[in-house]
């Protein structure tokens, strides 16, 4: 029989997934290596979902740059350019001086981690922040070198264990204390200068955006916790960054042309052991030995310090202190 | 996909979606619909929270549905329930409990100010049930059996239906134009009620069980018990219930100088109001069980809704806790005073609890009249095959009787009931055991593991006190207004906002916006658990975040090989 074969219907529209409706810029696509429960890949989102498309980023080696791109892979949506550990914002310096050149008015985003910003890069950071390049730099903070795999750095707190400063006869953890990055960058005079942590992200994206609206040097210190260099169960990530905060070890404070401008005010601050004795690093705080008690000393000695130096206790309840600005209700965040 | 490589063997962008790394996983999120505390504790079986959530996205009608998809009568139940369901509440544990009969009440009278409906009751194609008593429980399997399609014809003793609700509720805490209201909308559904029909006198059981598919049986406790203290009784002996139905029906009620009421229910406090009202100047309650307070303990506290108790102090009511009346102190028939002797109920070594009078703690009450209210049975006229002798039915948890199939019971009427509330339970238990009986399926109730307080991230959660009821003062309290007063619109949005989504997704974003792995998907449309996220196993790490960032406990942890 000779029958006629009805025509093939028009192949439908490709339908999106529901990965590719998500209501928010993807900047940084799942697939990544990093560790679970790892804070820096979720503020590196955080950041580019704040910051938009319009935007080159260059980063230094380390974690975030091996995570995001094992060859012939990369997790980056927008333009994305690494060349050496040191150089960083001298790449990115390089960028925002083309795009100038260009009259383009993409904005230039470098990151590095706090090994690639307060020692090896720290003087090309410098060098940027001198020539007052349009470029927010943001430095994710775990606090050691954690992709070589966990050597101390400039930022790793007083009395944390690393590989290479190991607890023991001498010495409870690092001797040495946390650099104090965030004045150094401001005494550069540089309009905007901003502590905040991956646990609170309403402030995280609002540094950002306000950070972008400026023009000039801006800079960024994101506190990210690592469950693997810092000893801590996975999915207590964004807890313990919070306890960071909450405690005062981790001020969330804005330098404004080197002036305090906002802090966020602590509701009712924690004592720092809630902090240390959720992590391995701090682990040695906790043994029966009195150097242990005065190192515990010593930290909650270094937190009252710069709740007093900030004035990071609040006046009583405020919507955005750090039990306010977390607040949910049904349907999104309440801000 | 293959990797896409550029002529520069550049990779594109956006290719380590190629990579699953949810193959690193050793445990997986997913999501879990917990019972919320203040469900678990409804004795009529509604879902607050998910009312409540309802109420939280500004659609109080679609809060009104799903809540009568449960209890037919929340502008009643709002006013006059115990509300177990605020004693759970897990907000408790952190500021103050939702207030969720405020909010339950608001809505009711919402769905009464504007005449919203019932979806329309399908056809009775399930053929014709019989439903005995129209009070709460009877109203409640009525509601649910015509909703199921099945034709009902409801029959009560009294000529107008709500049973105690009607009877021997006062005024000040149950206006009747609610309860007016909430019934003659149950009666639009297509029931056919047949008022002034008693059974045993108008009704016999054998002709209910032959001319109907299946008969349930809220007849409530209408028998007063048995009431003496040593075989004395007084000459003007009358029980607490029948003098409060008396005085809602007529009235009058007898005015003694200073009275003692004996037994601690609902019926005792009320009672005791309406004579305090009535300017009787001492009005005593003589009560085996405790007064609420720290330390006490629930199993032994007043049966009382907390509120009606507070009140009751406010006015005046001298409450003798741990206490029973030992003698009674009579001159002729005439009582003139009472002896009291503090009891606790206490193990008997046996494994049971019997209660212990204290020889030495006997005090001396000086009253003209001692008044018991220590509960009703089964009036059994009628019923005598069903009930061997006992004073009420014992039933199995959907109120059928072991040995008359067809034949279901709920209410008062079962003896471990108590409330109005387990009667609108037991109504619906009934009507899914019915359904299920005539269409040869085993009958099912939705239970689900509840969700604990710490199971919660509170974090999220600023404190807040609840929104306070206006309460009318003592001065001005009557017997006609109601005392408690209701909520306005924005006071009951702002304490359903309290509500913390215990167990159940609150759309907050949080899991989305944690989630280090984008592994967490936000869908515009609501997926069948009941939220807008889905886990994208593909990527998932399973790392936990999520799982100690949700405000409400609805994702848990499992392993996943």
């Amino acid at each position: 029989m000779n029958k006629i074969e009805p025509a093939a219907p028009e192949a439908p529209p490709q339908e999106l997934s529901p990965r590719d409706r998500q209501p928010r810029w993807r900047g940084l696509e799942a697939g990544h290596r990093a560790c679970q429960g790892c804070g820096e890949a979720l503020a590196a989102r955080l950041v580019l979902e704040a910051a938009g498309p319009d935007v080159v980023v260059t980063n230094a080696t380390g974690c975030l740059e091996v995570f995001t791109t094992p060859w012939p892979q990369s997790a980056w949506r927008v333009p994305w350019l690494h060349s050496l550990f040191e150089n960083s914002a001298a790449i990115a310096s390089g960028v925002e001086a083309a795009m100038k050149a260009k009259g383009q008015r993409t904005k230039v985003i470098a990151m590095g981690g706090d090994g690639g910003t307060f020692d090896i890069g720290f003087q090309a950071l410098s060098g940027m922040l001198e020539r007052m390049h349009n470029v927010l730099y943001v430095c994710y903070d775990n606090e050691a070198y954690m992709n070589t795999g966990i050597q101390r750095s400039g930022s790793t707190p007083h009395a944390a264990m690393t590989t290479t400063s190991p607890p023991g006869k001498e010495r409870m953890g690092k001797r040495h204390m946390k650099k104090d990055l965030l004045s150094i960058i401001a005494a550069h005079h540089v309009p905007y200068a901003a502590s905040t942590s991956v646990s609170f992200p309403a402030d995280l994206r609002r540094k950002v955006r306000r950070a972008l609206d400026i023009e000039g040097p801006t800079f960024l210190l994101v506190h990210s916790p690592c469950p693997l260099g810092w000893g801590h169960d996975a999915s207590r990530s964004i807890e313990i960054g919070r306890l960071a905060v909450e405690c005062g070890l981790f001020p969330v404070v804005e330098l404004e042309r080197g002036e305090l401008g906002g802090v966020m005010p602590i509701r009712e601050p924690r004592p720092v052991t809630e902090y240390l004795k959720l992590q391995n690093r701090f682990r040695h705080l906790f043994a029966d030995d009195h150097r242990a008690r005065e190192e515990r000393e010593h930290l909650q000695a270094l937190a009252d310090h710069n709740i007093d130096k900030y004035h990071l206790r609040g006046d009583g309840a405020d919507p955005l202190d750090t039990a306010g600005i977390d607040t949910v209700r049904r349907g999104g965040p309440l801000r | 996909m293959a990797t896409l490589l550029t002529r520069g063997a550049y990779a594109l962008p956006g290719t380590s979606l190629n990579f699953k790394t949810g193959t690193w996983r050793s445990e997986k999120p997913q999501h879990k619909h917990w019972a919320a505390p203040c469900h678990s504790a409804c004795p009529a079986g509604e879902d607050a929270q998910a009312w409540l959530a309802k109420v939280q996205e500004h659609k109080p009608r679609e809060a009104w549905e799903a809540l009568t998809r449960v209890n037919p009568m929340p502008a009643v139940t709002g006013r006059v329930c115990p509300h177990p369901c605020e004693s759970a509440c897990n907000r408790g544990q952190y500021d103050e409990s939702i207030t969720i009969h405020g909010v339950e009440r608001w809505l009711g009278d919402q769905a009464i100010a504007n005449r919203w409906t019932y979806p329309e009751a399908p056809k009775g194609a399930g053929g014709r049930i019989a439903v005995v008593g129209a009070g709460p429980a009877g109203l409640s399997a009525a509601y649910h059996l015509r909703r199921r399609g099945f034709e009902v014809t409801l029959f009560d003793a009294m000529p107008e239906a709500g049973g105690l609700l009607r009877s021997a509720i006062p005024l000040t805490r149950l206006p009747r134009d609610v309860l007016d209201a909430e019934i003659a909308r149950i009666m639009g559904l297509g029931i056919d009620f047949q008022p002034r029909h008693a059974l045993g006198r108008d009704l016999r059981l054998d002709d209910l069980r032959s001319s109907y598919r299946a008969v349930f049986l809220g007849i409530g406790a209408g028998k007063s018990r048995e009431w003496s203290v040593d075989g004395a009784v007084p000459g003007d002996y009358a029980d607490g219930l029948h003098l409060l139905k008396e005085w809602i029906a007529v009235g009058g009620i007898p005015m003694p100088k200073a009275v003692a009421i004996h037994g601690g229910g609902n019926t005792a406090v009320d009672l005791a109001r309406v004579w305090k009202r009535a300017g009787v100047a001492e009005v005593h309650v003589i009560t085996a069980s405790a007064l609420p307070g720290p330390g006490a303990d629930p199993s032994d506290v007043l049966n009382v809704v907390p509120r009606e108790l507070k009140e009751a102090i406010e006015e005046g009511i001298v409450f003798h806790e741990h206490r029973t009346i030992q003698r009674l102190l009579m001159r002729g028939s005439k009582v003139v005073g009472l002896e009291m002797v503090r009891l606790r109920k206490l193990p008997d070594g046996k494994g049971r609890m019997a209660r212990v009078a204290f020889e030495g703690t006997e005090t001396v009450l000086h009253v003209d009249m001692v008044v018991p209210a220590i509960g009703e049975v089964v009036e059994p006229t009628g019923i005598e095959s069903l009930m061997h002798g006992a004073n009420y039915f014992r039933a199995d948890a959907f109120g059928r009787l072991k040995d008359a199939e067809g034949v279901l019971v709920g209410g008062d009427s079962r003896g471990d009931r108590g409330t109005v509330s387990a009667a609108i339970g037991d109504g619906r238990k009934a009507a899914e055991a019915i359904d299920a009986m005539l269409s040869g399926r085993d009958a099912v109730e939705e239970r689900r593991d509840v969700v604990t307080f710490d199971k919660l991230n509170l974090h999220y959660f600023e404190r807040s006190r609840r929104v306070a009821l206006s309460e009318l003062p003592v001065e001005k309290r009557t017997d006609v207004d109601e005392i408690e007063g209701g909520y306005s619109p924005a006071e009951a949005s702002r304490e359903a906002d309290r509500c913390l989504s215990c167990g159940n997704c609150l759309a907050c974003d949080n899991c989305w916006t944690l989630c280090p792995d984008s592994a967490v998907l936000k869908m515009k449309e609501i997926a069948s658990d009941g939220s807008h996220y889905r886990f994208d196993y593909d990527y998932c790490k399973g790392c936990g975040v999520c799982a100690v960032e949700c405000p409400c406990g609805f994702i848990e942890m499992v392993a996943d090989d």
